[in-house]
């Protein structure tokens, strides 16, 4: 883990009045750029999400919580948030488990595990609307691989309308999904497994202790700083999934999979509800500012 | 004893071979798609592979002048890449020595990371609108910036701290001003940090999409984006989704094959000093 | 009015426009832009086109024609329909000037008139003298998708129109004549003229030819099915509103009956038959494996082999079905004069008058004549013109039923539903049909989806929508007469 500021930093305490100010220098353009990038929105959606601007007006005279109330009734809005946990909840301990399914598999020597490692990893830095769009053709029924293979399988032709049938979509973006990052949690996870006193193990097995109690009392502690920062990273970018999704549903059918993100990008972008979006993504900020305080209080992960 | 462990050895192997195919599956079916002929590609039950390598949907996209937002992609990528690791080393430098604003700046700064891009797309556009720079260079390069930039600091102040203090102190007595420590000691100490945390600022400029999807119109359009325009029409144009994805994913492939040392480090926000 | 008598005084109008208008002035307006447009030689204009086929025009053709002639090149931007309106309205807030010239779904046309993102064209339309030559565009487009609030914003561009196409060879097979009158005891219609009669024919030879071919096949994934709903819920009898309170009654038994027997329909098509779009039901057209589809008029082009050895149509399957189809209106008789596109210009464009001269030279007479007749691309005939020209008729051996078909449908033809926001009542529908497919309750379905519509209304004001729909509604080709 990066530990605190270094100690002795003080060392190098400023003495002449340029050096005094030579410190708030080298952070003032990046503190700039991040206010108006970061700060500035946020603020700026505040204020606009208390106005009624819409694609054919600009009303921007105070309404109060009117959006905020409607939001507030709003099925939809409240099933993608669904459909966002769901997302979350599947995925990421699918993500976990695999990956350190994985970690332990290439933990040992193995021969070639280096080009292993390196081709197992390509998953993760394609951009995640190149693998929507791949998982699109393989997911296809009449022209794509999936079905075949399952046929085969099967002893018969299997006739899955992936991206259709309600039965079946949550499973085609949560594989494409899963598919992508769990090299990612594998990567950091056998990066952390190396890291295991092996002694330690060893021993424990010796005195007879089962897999699972080794891997409870000894390895887990040991791994848990780095997948705890693996877990909320993950989790981050899956409360803000868009890419995969939109590649492949577009939030349907209906809406049965749009994400919190879509029908955000739905109302701000396709039917111009420029305030109530505003709305709509501060709540967004609300929630995740609220659960991250939370997780990161548990979790003591804070730097 | 020993044979257990060989059978053991190559079970591992079988395991490990089939889990790299089924990962790798998919990124084949689309290199084999972007080579495969209009037939094949919508022959049902399908083809596995291209009866012959044929390059015609990567000339389409020369032709009509598509691969022309590689090139958008490109500069993007590049030029953001650059300013964010000059503006977020400086601020990483001056938290990592001086704890410049102390722990409370430093955790605004990578809560900066976790706002989802879709609560901020709508005001930067509209703020974009204003400053006319909606679908231009600067728009998109500052926007990847500031991005980027929590990711620089954070991973650039470990990277800074593993940095004895001596080299510094020894530059100052002989009369460095800051600057100069700065930038003729620290930076190069800091070279494979630099190098590496650079290549995973790139990547996420490379690969974004929904800012590009709304900043974007004709004239700096990414690759992403490009990409989707080849859904819905008349058909989806497989051929053309196939040859402008490979396009644009190889060459972080091979970006990150030479950089698989600083690869865990790079990915796990510096959790992991691989 | 049976369809012949349309057909007939149809032509009788189209002939007595052409002979009513001064010549010269009118072949001079492609000469005229390209003239005009020499001075803006050297500059850049671009135009958004639609992703995919439709581009290959400006790509392909009448992009590098018109830098030939005038030095202006042309840039195309291609956008996915679904995109398109979308990505207008944007760069209208944004007023970067990316875009110059447009390809508009004329349904959309109001909304992006009251947003202030088109150009009002009177008065260059004047000034290069245009008036004459928008006259002799079919009339259903010209008074339906050219003008809003009686100023021009757009030029129609594109006669889309949903044609059936049936095999002859198939429909009149005497086996299946025989079986046929002998299970359901009247003759097998060729074509069929009710969706019954379409259902039992369609139904009766999947069944008799085990699948080989199909009795029909549709496009049936949403985007392209909410056209279909749209016209055979109105050929059903079907009201969008009530005229009086405003009320979506898409939720009503016309609708219902469209949806259960769209349900019915995919027993006997091809599995999987509801994720199709165009290209997929295109390529079972061609390739035989279906007796009977409707679409726009490519299909039956395509279907003639017209133009299919063109590179640019290596991906579209050899047709095996050339001499062996027949046009007709879909059944009830009023096909939907689905999309279309106008050529409109961009508020926020910085090249108006070098755009508007492309456009109109797009649009002329004379250029049209040609784009219509490329055989890769998706501009269907719009002009009086078109449909007469023994040029076309010459293509291929049925092309002058095939001309017919496509001036009936002309004028039996159903305007999509335009209102304000058409887009999202547009989007609702969508959404209902992609839950349908999803297997839930068509009733439920309708009656969510005429809930999100009175929703939308009343966010936009039921007066004001009020008003924008009795307008609509009152036009002759918003329902059947």
């Amino acid at each position: 883990m990066v530990s605190g500021g270094g100690g002795s930093a003080v060392a190098l305490a400023p003495g002449r009045l340029a050096d005094r100010n030579f410190k708030y220098y080298m952070i003032f353009p990046a503190v700039l750029v991040i206010l108006l990038i970061g700060l500035f929105p946020v603020i700026y959606t505040l204020i606009i999400s208390f106005q009624n601007l819409t694609m054919m007006d600009e009303d921007t005279s105070f309404h109060g919580l009117m959006h905020y109330r409607a939001l507030f009734e709003d099925a939809r809005f409240w099933e993608s948030l669904l459909h966002t946990f769901i997302f979350v909840a599947v995925a990421l301990p699918a993500e976990l488990l695999l990956g350190l399914a994985m970690a332990y598999l290439f933990l040992e020597r193995l021969p070639g595990r280096q080009i292993f490692v390196a081709l197992l990893v390509l998953p993760v830095v394609t951009s995640p609307i190149i693998a929507g769009a791949t998982w699109r053709l393989l997911f296809d029924n009449q022209f794509g691989p999936i079905n075949q293979i399952l046929g085969w399988f099967a002893g018969e032709p299997v006739p899955i309308i992936w991206l259709v049938d309600p039965n079946f979509v949550y499973p085609a973006i949560l594989i494409a999904e899963i598919w992508q990052w769990t090299p990612f949690m594998f990567l950091l996870l056998l990066a952390a497994l190396s890291n295991v006193d092996k002694s330690q193990t060893e021993a424990a097995e010796l005195d007879g202790a089962s897999f699972l109690r080794t891997f409870r009392l000894i390895v887990l502690p040991a791994i848990w700083p780095v997948m705890a920062i693996a877990v909320l990273i993950r989790a981050l970018d899956l409360f803000r999934l868009f890419d995969v999704v939109w590649a492949l549903t577009r939030g349907g059918p209906g809406t049965s999979t749009e994400t919190i993100s879509i029908y955000a990008y739905v109302a701000g972008f396709q039917q111009f509800e420029t305030s109530y979006t505003a709305a709509m993504a501060f709540v967004v900020i609300v929630i995740l500012a609220v659960s991250i305080t939370l997780v990161l209080r548990r979790l003591e992960i804070d730097r | 004893m020993r044979a257990d462990k060989g059978t053991g050895l190559a079970l591992r192997y079988v395991a490990a071979v089939a889990v790299t195919i089924v990962f790798l599956f998919p990124i084949y079916w689309l290199a084999s798609i972007s080579f495969k002929t209009p037939d094949e590609i919508f022959a049902s039950p399908p083809a596995w592979w291209p009866e012959q390598i044929q390059f015609a949907n990567y000339a389409v996209l020369f032709k009509d002048g598509d691969v022309v937002t590689i090139w958008n992609s490109l500069v993007i990528a590049s030029v953001s890449t650059v300013c964010a690791m000059l503006l977020g080393t400086m601020c990483a430098y001056s938290i990592a020595r001086f704890r410049t604003g102390g722990n409370l700046f430093s955790d605004w700064i990578i809560s900066n990371r976790m706002i989802p891009p879709i609560v901020i797309v709508f005001p930067v556009f509209l703020l974009y609108v204003r400053l006319g720079w909606v679908d231009t260079y600067i728009g998109l390069i500052v926007l990847y910036t500031a991005f980027n930039l929590p990711y620089v600091i954070w991973m650039m102040r470990g990277y800074i701290q593993d940095i004895p203090l001596e080299l510094e102190e020894s530059a100052l007595v002989d009369g460095c001003t800051r600057w100069q420590v700065f930038w003729k000691v620290v930076l190069p100490m800091a070279r494979g940090g630099l190098f590496a945390t650079a290549v995973f600022t790139f990547v996420f400029a490379w690969n974004e999409f929904i800012f590009a999807l709304v900043l974007t119109r004709s004239e700096v359009t990414t690759f992403p984006v490009q990409v989707t325009h080849y859904f819905g029409g008349q058909s989806n144009f497989w051929a053309k989704i196939a040859a402008m994805s490979m396009l644009g994913t190889v060459p972080i492939f091979i970006a990150v094959a030479l950089l698989q040392r600083f690869l865990v480090r790079g990915i796990s926000l510096g959790a992991v000093k691989g | 009015m049976d369809r012949r008598k349309f057909l007939v005084s149809a032509s009788a109008l189209a002939g007595a426009s052409a002979f009513g208008l001064p010549r010269m002035a009118r072949a001079d307006a492609a000469k005229t832009a390209v003239e005009a447009a020499k001075q803006y030689s050297g500059t850049e204009i671009s135009i958004v086109w639609e992703a995919g086929l439709q581009s290959l025009d400006p790509l392909n053709f009448s992009g590098p024609m018109w830098e030939e002639q005038t030095g202006i090149k042309v840039k195309v931007i291609e956008v996915p329909t679904a995109e398109m309106f979308t990505k207008i309205l944007q760069e209208h807030r944004a007023g970067t000037g990316a875009y110059d010239a447009l390809n508009v779904i004329p349904a959309w046309m109001p909304d992006l008139v009251r947003a202030g993102a088109l150009e009002p064209l009177d008065a260059m339309v004047d000034k290069y003298g245009y008036r004459d030559q928008l006259q002799t565009i079919a009339p259903v487009y010209r008074d339906n998708q050219m003008t809003v609030d009686g100023k021009i914003y757009g030029f129609p561009d594109d006669g889309d129109v949903f044609i059936m196409y049936y095999r002859k060879d198939v429909l009149s097979d005497p086996k299946i004549q025989a079986a046929f009158k002998e299970k359901h005891g009247y003759d097998l219609p060729v074509p069929p003229a009710t969706w019954k009669e379409f259902d039992d024919v369609g139904s009766f030879i999947s069944d008799f030819t085990d699948n080989k071919p199909y009795g029909a096949t549709f496009f049936r994934d949403a985007p392209y099915a909410q056209f279909m709903f749209q016209e055979r819920f109105r050929n059903e009898g079907g009201r969008f509103f009530d005229a009086d309170t405003m009320k979506a009654t898409i939720n009503s038994d016309a609708g219902l009956k469209v949806f259960n027997d769209w349900l019915a329909e995919n027993e006997w098509m091809p599995a999987g038959v509801q994720t199709w779009g165009f290209v997929e039901n295109l390529a079972a057209f061609l390739k035989g494996d279906s007796a009977m589809t409707i679409s726009w008029p490519p299909y039956g082009r395509w279907g003639a082999g017209y133009g299919t050895d063109e590179e640019a149509l290596s991906w579209v399957p050899k047709s095996q079905i050339a001499g062996k189809v027949g046009y007709s209106m879909p059944p009830g008789g009023h096909p939907q004069l689905a999309a279309g596109f106008a050529l409109s210009i961009s508020a926020s464009s910085k090249q108006k008058e070098a755009a508007y001269l492309f456009i109109q030279w797009l649009n002329s007479e004379e250029t049209s004549l040609q784009r219509v007749q490329l055989p890769y691309a998706l501009r269907d005939p719009f002009r009086d013109g078109h449909f007469e020209s023994p040029e076309y008729k010459a293509k291929w051996p049925e092309a002058p039923e095939y001309l017919a078909a496509l001036k009936a449908g002309a004028i039996n033809g159903l305007l999509d539903l335009s209102l304000i926001q058409t887009d999202r009542y547009e989007e609702a529908l969508r959404q209902g049909i992609s839950r349908l497919w999803g297997g839930d309750d068509p009733q439920a379905i309708l009656n969510d989806t005429a809930a999100t519509w009175d929703g939308i209304t009343d966010k936009i004001g039921v007066d004001k929508q009020k008003a924008a729909y009795t307008a609509w509604a009152s036009k002759p080709n918003a329902y059947p007469s």
